[in-house]
């Protein structure tokens, strides 16, 4: 008799409380381990490729996120990464407001575009969807470009930052080894958000849109609106790398914008896989030292990187971090299925 | 103001050259081939190449469509075939690493510095058109787009392939199963996509500078006309890009800083207004 009023209180128990012990665990290990690893790594090079992978990763995070929730493939997330960036130099550069109002500007602003161009282009199915996404990211480059006296034009615009932000001293956001860690530090939190959101009832309504959208809406569901949601929440995560970036480089420029990152991160998470949260991360680390490597020992970084992709798509469609679950399951005589 | 139309007619061409394409490949393949810019940019180069080596850009031009199309059918054979059972989005990855592939090998051949490609002596003079003079060289592309134009809906009409790819168009299992072997239609409309391809690129050569990142700008262009004009709608790709080529042209007459909004801003309006594009069924 004791199982319906558990049933009853259930809805009242907060989502971290569903969270399953393994994943408190796993989050405790990252951070631990991510807090220590600068001081393990005495390379700065090696740390500095590490922050811009995982500033990569937080990108790379939010195209997987659309593609894992909606099926749609986007081109143009470089649009909300490089906004923030313009978002908190161009109040620094005429003081208009203070940083921290920038920075809140700088992610609140892209997700709430993002929001309502959702409501418009989500609606358009499959590929067309990505053609889409890559001219609308390509306007907001071709105009940061053109908008000289605004936006400095290719030069770009240095931030003018201040000593502190929040409190902390700016130079901490401006060394990589620091940086590495707010930025990884970032990155698990986003992943751990979008752990409790898609085992959400709204995650499990947008897989099931993604499944089927007419059948979602024979149901009763409203198909536009959460789509345009996760559309949004990935232009948050967009945007909060893009912040990241323009606190640790303290300049912005219309390469911030430019469809060649959105084609980077849309890389990074198809390297990476997908259907995991943590896929499209894991690509940016293996695109960025593959890059590192390759730039090395050729100058057609861009072929290997090109080849790279085809190879991925064609032979493991479900990414290296597909590929690496399915092993692990095969070597374990019992293998739990596990997702997210 | 007529100048102004007539220059919009000369961008607007070009992109219905490569446009349409594109709706080619789709109509058959039901994929979108992202390296369509890049066959523009390998078309330039090519062109650019073959020109100046002979000293003729006739010469130039038909190599570089010969060259294209047969780039065309490798692409089919090895790319749209085998991946024809995957997701579309498969074949836009791939494409999209061609791509990457196809603009790392051209900087390596030709450099990263601007070429640029003087016009056929034939057509360098000037035209008198009401009191005005205006190139004859921008003249003769209008006149090939309007013949692209033309000669395009003549052999879909009137040819078998035509009829083939039309079919194919409007439904792909039914025209399998009434015996037509879309795969060897497949390889002859991908090989023309391509050569048109190649062919709007030796034609721009003249017009804009070449360098390997041209082949993106215009892409994205080429995408606005494809979606604003339905996927896989020949008219309506026809209309969009005549349209989008006045609209860039005013627009970087009048308005430069927001130029490259305003085709933006129109897709937007349209897509709101009817979300497959003014010609388009559902895709």
């Amino acid at each position: 008799m004791s199982q319906p009023s558990e049933r009853i209180a259930l809805p009242a128990t907060p989502a971290l409380a569903r969270v399953s012990r393994q994943v408190w665990l796993a989050l405790g290990i990252a951070i631990i381990a991510g807090s220590m690893l600068p001081s393990a790594v005495t390379s700065t090079l090696a740390i500095t490729l590490l922050t811009q992978a995982v500033i990569g990763g937080i990108l790379a995070t939010a195209v997987g996120l659309v593609i894992r929730q909606t099926g749609l493939v986007s081109f143009g997330h470089a649009a909300f990464f490089g906004l923030a960036g313009y978002f908190i130099a161009l109040p620094a550069k005429h003081g208009l407001w203070p940083l921290e109002l920038s920075i809140v500007l700088a992610i609140a602003m892209p997700t709430l575009l993002a929001f309502l161009l959702g409501l418009v282009i989500v609606r358009i199915p499959g590929v067309a969807f990505s053609m889409l996404t890559l001219a609308i990211g390509q306007a907001f480059h071709e105009f940061a470009v053109r908008a000289r006296l605004v936006t400095g034009g290719d030069d770009g615009l240095a931030i003018n930052l201040p000593r502190t932000v929040f409190g902390v001293a700016t130079e901490v956001f401006q060394r990589p080894q620091t940086m590495f860690v707010i930025c990884w530090v970032a990155l698990v939190g986003v992943l751990f958000g979008l752990h409790l959101l898609v085992r959400s009832r709204f995650g499990r309504v947008t897989t099931a849109i993604r499944e089927n959208e007419e059948r979602a809406r024979f149901l009763g569901y409203q198909t536009v609106v959460p789509r345009a949601l996760i559309f949004a929440i990935s232009a948050l995560i967009g945007a909060i790398a893009g912040t990241l970036f323009a606190l640790y480089n303290g300049f912005v420029s219309p390469e911030s914008l430019h469809w060649s990152l959105s084609g980077s991160a849309l890389i990074m998470a198809i390297v990476g896989g997908t259907r995991l949260l943590w896929g499209p991360a894991l690509g940016a680390v293996v695109f960025f030292f593959f890059k590192d490597v390759a730039g090395d020992l050729t100058e057609h970084w861009p072929a290997m990187i090109g080849l790279m992709l085809i190879a991925v798509t064609v032979a493991l469609p479900m990414g290296i971090s597909g590929a690496l679950t399915k092993l692990l399951d095969r070597i374990r005589p019992a293998g739990v299925r596990r997702d997210g | 103001m007529l100048l102004q139309i007539l220059n919009g007619l000369v961008y607007g061409g070009l992109l219905y050259i490569l446009a349409v394409g594109l709706v080619l490949i789709f109509g058959l393949r039901r994929v979108v081939n992202f390296a369509h810019g890049s066959l523009f940019m390998v078309g330039a180069y090519v062109g650019y190449a073959v020109a100046t080596y002979f000293g003729n850009f006739w010469v130039g031009l038909a190599v570089s469509v010969a060259v294209l199309a047969a780039l065309g059918v490798f692409l089919d054979a090895v790319v749209f075939r085998p991946l024809q059972r995957e997701d579309p989005i498969v074949t836009v990855l791939v494409t999209f690493g061609i791509l990457l592939v196809l603009e790392d090998a051209v900087r390596t051949i030709w450099g990263k510095d601007f070429l640029s490609l003087k016009p056929p002596e034939a057509l360098a003079g000037t035209v008198q058109i009401l009191g005005e003079s205006f190139p004859t060289y921008r003249l003769f592309v209008i006149v090939l787009a309007a013949a692209v134009a033309i000669g395009l809906s003549l052999w879909l009409r009137m040819s078998r392939i035509g009829l083939f790819v039309r079919a194919s168009s409007v439904d792909r299992t039914t025209t399998a199963i009434l015996g037509v072997n879309t795969d060897r239609v497949s390889i002859i409309v991908v090989a023309a996509g391509a050569a048109l391809a190649g062919l709007s690129g030796t034609v721009s050569a003249p017009l804009l500078a070449l360098s390997p990142s041209m082949g993106s700008f215009i892409l994205i262009d080429s995408f606005i006309v494809v979606v604003v004009g339905g996927l896989g709608s020949f008219s309506g790709a026809f209309f969009a890009a005549l349209i989008i080529g006045q609209l860039h042209n005013f627009g970087v007459v009048y308005v430069p800083a927001a130029a490259t909004m305003i085709p933006f801003l129109l897709m937007v309006g349209i897509l709101i207004w009817r979300p497959s594009g003014f010609a388009g069924q559902h895709v």
